[in-house]
């Protein structure tokens, strides 16, 4: 083996780990918890813009639209650089799940209205029949139903957060590419190094897909007989 | 039990329900008839509270009402014992070992003991219609009522529902089926109701009025669906 090839097998091997670590340290979190905070935010968000009222769910409606209508590395700049001229300092990973998880509110917040929206009437119905309240009725009936028409969309969110974090880089999160970063910055060896980056992601990604798999099935349980 | 007093029932324009009174008796099984859009569905739906009435009234005690729908509307995320455990469980607070007990013994009443596990798509139309008789009676309700209960299943399934029904009929159950099976209708009501057009036309004991249609409306409808 050549010299050449030697020092960018050495640089790779080198950089694996940091930006594993990297990756399971920012990446992973963030994505873990931008997800779960914007599900929550996403419920709440339907649920203003199908029962709140004329005011709520106006609120709600101009914050989707928003967040769904401005690129999201923008919105990051803005909480990360913008909000200290006004006196709000607030540190790049904090920045960071605060931006993901109102982009993932306003984007889950409209596939969870059309899917609780997707569950027939007849259900409340049935529930209501039986004494449920609309508590009870929306929690037990009608959102375990509306969470399953909502899995390949939620999945798809999921993915692509999990790569957008990496803009989380540009506001000094020191998650997988911004360590990408570094590292070529210090060895000059980009093509490699963000190729490296990439293929991390993809097995990410990857197993992160076959989990989604897993869940989707387990959603799907209840509707396999197809009747008799 | 149930009274209902020159009830009216308007969407819009349009009038569905155009003065009806009648009223249920306890122990009573009562069977409307009558052509589609005549307002049957309406009249149920208005009796347990999912419409609102535009005028009258309905004078009743607080009566609890178990209701079976044209098209199940089991809890499909549910299995079986789930589907009739959740509101005894969730609303009256039982517990568990006590909502599964009942649970079972009303799954063996409508015959679907071995179906306790099982999800509502994996049964067919008939035994679904089973499974949601027996939960509207988890419920332990005064008054069932039924929306045309065996619409929407195969023929060769009509029986099993009717016969749970009968089951429940002869053991005093205050019943009113709204249904196009004349044979349940002749055979098990103690008052037939002929309704049309949002009135009800005649209402008289099922030998009777099938006998005897004295509203040429009846006799009409009579000769047409039997």
């Amino acid at each position: 083996m050549d010299n050449q090839a030697q020092r960018i097998l050495d640089i790779l091997t080198n950089a694996l780990w940091p930006l594993v670590k990297a990756g399971l340290e920012f990446s992973i979190p963030l994505t873990l918890i931008a997800f779960s905070l914007g599900l929550v935010l996403a419920f709440l968000i339907a649920m203003a813009r199908l029962y709140g009222g004329r005011l709520l769910s106006t609120l709600a409606e101009i914050y989707v639209w928003i967040f769904r209508g401005t690129p999201l590395l923008v919105q990051l700049f803005i909480i990360f650089y913008g909000l200290p001229s006004a006196g709000i300092i607030i540190s790049g990973f904090l920045s960071a799940i605060i931006g993901f998880t109102l982009n993932v509110g306003a984007y889950t917040s409209e596939t969870l209205r059309g899917a609780i929206l997707g569950v027939s009437k007849g259900q409340w119905e049935a529930a209501k029949t039986l004494g449920l309240n609309r508590r009870q009725t929306m929690f037990k009936i009608i959102l375990p139903q509306a969470l399953r028409i909502c899995i390949p969309s939620l999945s798809n969110t999921f993915i692509s957060l999990v790569k957008d974090t990496s803009l989380a880089a540009a506001i000094t999160v020191t998650e997988l590419f911004q360590v990408a970063q570094q590292i070529t910055a210090r060895t000059y060896e980009p093509l490699w190094l963000y190729t490296e980056a990439a293929l991390i992601y993809l097995v990410f990604c990857t197993g992160l897909t076959y989990l989604q798999k897993r869940l989707e099935a387990w959603f799907n349980r209840p509707y396999q007989g197809g009747g008799i | 039990m149930i009274k209902m007093k020159n009830v009216i029932k308007k969407f819009g324009q349009q009038t569905v329900l155009n003065g009806i009174n009648l009223n249920i008796s306890k122990g009573e099984v009562v069977c409307i008839i009558g052509p589609s859009g005549s307002g049957k569905s309406t009249l149920l739906r208005i009796m347990n509270r999912l419409e609102t009435l535009t005028e009258g009234e309905i004078l009743m005690k607080p009566t609890r009402m178990g209701m079976v729908f044209q098209n199940f509307q089991l809890f499909p995320h549910m299995t079986v014992l789930e589907n009739l455990t959740i509101a005894p469980r969730q609303v009256d607070k039982l517990q568990k070992e006590e909502a599964n007990l009942r649970a079972v013994q009303l799954l063996k009443k409508v015959g679907l003991s071995e179906k306790a596990d099982s999800y509502p798509s994996q049964l067919s139309g008939g035994q679904q219609q089973r499974v949601a008789i027996a939960r509207a009676l988890a419920m332990q309700p005064e008054v069932l009522l039924f929306d045309e209960p065996t619409s929407s299943l195969d023929p060769e399934l009509v029986g099993e529902v009717l016969s749970v029904m009968k089951t429940l009929a002869a053991e005093g159950m205050t019943m009113v089926v709204v249904t196009h099976e004349m044979g349940f209708a002749r055979e098990m009501a103690d008052r037939v109701v002929f309704m049309d057009q949002g009135i009800v036309v005649e209402e008289g004991s099922p030998e009777s009025l099938f006998a005897n249609p004295k509203e040429k409306r009846t006799q009409t409808f009579l000769e047409y669906v039997i």
